[in-house]
């Protein structure tokens, strides 16, 4: 494990000014991992994308941590219909409309 | 340049309160908020409408200000030639609502806004941005579908950087891949965001392409259709001859084995190509040719 490539939850909170306990439930709810074997709880950077994006929502919309959970599995469901629909269009294209 | 009617942006009267805009901005801001638009460019720019909007009317100076020069915005020369006396040295072009787009939800501003406001930088961040990690880089690429016929190794100049980048064969049309750590750097040591390079690819072949797959209609005269025989059929990468069988129907399919497009990732295999055949019904028939067909139909050919 390279340190570098963690953060801790702490220091991640004190970044952006949101409480350690919004963290937390983004984890109980199964959005992200948190590693706690250490004396420190981390976070691993290649999570910081989807963790901010939910920090974002939480904050600039005040949307709560139940409704950002809401939220993340809708927009997975998005993105993935957003891919078939893009992968149905290639196909499309192979017949003169 | 346009003047733009934040009142309207928000959909508000123009005695509206300061709660009242607050409302109605957060009302937008979560309709057209870029988290939840993903891929979706008209709700950015409108998520940057509305941010503009807010950004004015919540402040009850800059409100001041707009309101004042707002609505005399058709005697925008005198205002031009205040504000040229007022700010020196700003070199814009200011020439319709066009934004500067710096990627990701960075907050930019209108021409409009710059013009009356100066720059974005007047007033720091109101707490908007959330990151400590880098921004992420959004980038899109064209090429030709031959271009991605074979790998391709390129130099891309992101804001100032040189990346080498090799593109596989067999990307797909608005394919993105990833490339880590090229993203705008970290706020207060916090890892560099993303780069990410959308593939546009125009096909200007024959051929039309459905991941390693491609497909190509082929005219073959009736004659051949009847009676069998050779044709040539071009390939992407050449020529090839081909056995017609006697008796083929209109709409057979052909299916060429490898000569397809490359599959993406994996080296040295190959999709297939699809030939449609349609017959070619002759219209301008001679004399003979005409009696000759009479001829056939006279032998009850079905």
């Amino acid at each position: 494990m390279k340190q570098e490539n963690y953060i801790s939850v702490k220091t991640f909170c004190q970044h952006h000014g949101v409480k350690e306990s919004f963290v937390y439930s983004m984890y109980e709810f199964e959005l992200l991992q948190i590693d706690d074997s250490k004396e420190e709880a981390l976070l691993s950077t290649d999570e910081l994308p989807i963790l901010e994006k939910m920090v974002r929502l939480h904050k600039e919309l005040d949307i709560n941590p139940e409704g950002v959970q809401a939220v993340y599995h809708l927009l997975q469901q998005v993105e993935g219909l957003q891919e078939e629909v893009a992968a149905l269009k290639r196909k499309l294209d192979r017949f003169d409309l | 340049m346009e003047f733009i009617d934040y009142y309207k942006v928000l959909g508000i009267d123009k005695s509206a309160t300061a709660d009242a805009i607050k409302k109605a901005y957060r009302k937008l801001a979560r309709k057209y908020h870029p988290d939840l638009n993903p891929n979706d460019k008209e709700a950015e720019l409108n998520f940057k409408k509305v941010n503009e909007a807010n950004e004015v009317l919540s402040d009850p100076e800059k409100r001041k200000k707009y309101d004042q020069y707002g609505k005399d915005w058709q005697h925008a020369d005198e205002f031009e030639k205040a504000k040229r006396a007022n700010s020196q040295g700003r070199s814009r072009s200011s020439s319709g609502y066009t934004y500067s787009h710096a990627g990701g939800s960075e907050q930019d501003f209108s021409d409009f806004f710059e013009s009356m406001f100066g720059g974005a930088s007047s007033f720091g961040g109101r707490g908007q941005k959330v990151r400590f990690r880098g921004e992420d880089y959004h980038a899109k690429l064209q090429l030709s579908l031959m271009d991605v016929y074979t790998t391709q190794k390129q130099t891309l100049t992101v804001n100032g950087k040189n990346i080498r980048l090799t593109i596989p064969a067999g990307i797909e049309d608005e394919q993105t891949i990833k490339i880590k750590g090229h993203g705008g750097p970290g706020i207060q040591g916090g890892p560099a965001g993303d780069l990410y390079i959308t593939f546009s690819i125009t096909n200007n072949t024959a051929f039309k392409r459905d991941g390693a797959d491609l497909y190509k209609t082929v005219q073959i005269p009736l004659t051949k259709a009847v009676l069998g025989g050779e044709i040539l059929v071009e390939t992407l990468t050449g020529k090839v001859k081909l056995k017609v069988a006697p008796g083929t129907n209109n709409g057979t399919k052909v299916k060429l084995k490898g000569k397809g497009f490359p599959k993406y990732k994996k080296e040295g295999e190959f999709g297939d190509l699809f030939l449609t055949y349609t017959v070619d019904i002759p219209k301008n028939l001679t004399e003979e040719q005409k009696s000759l067909f009479e001829a056939l139909e006279k032998t009850n050919l079905a």
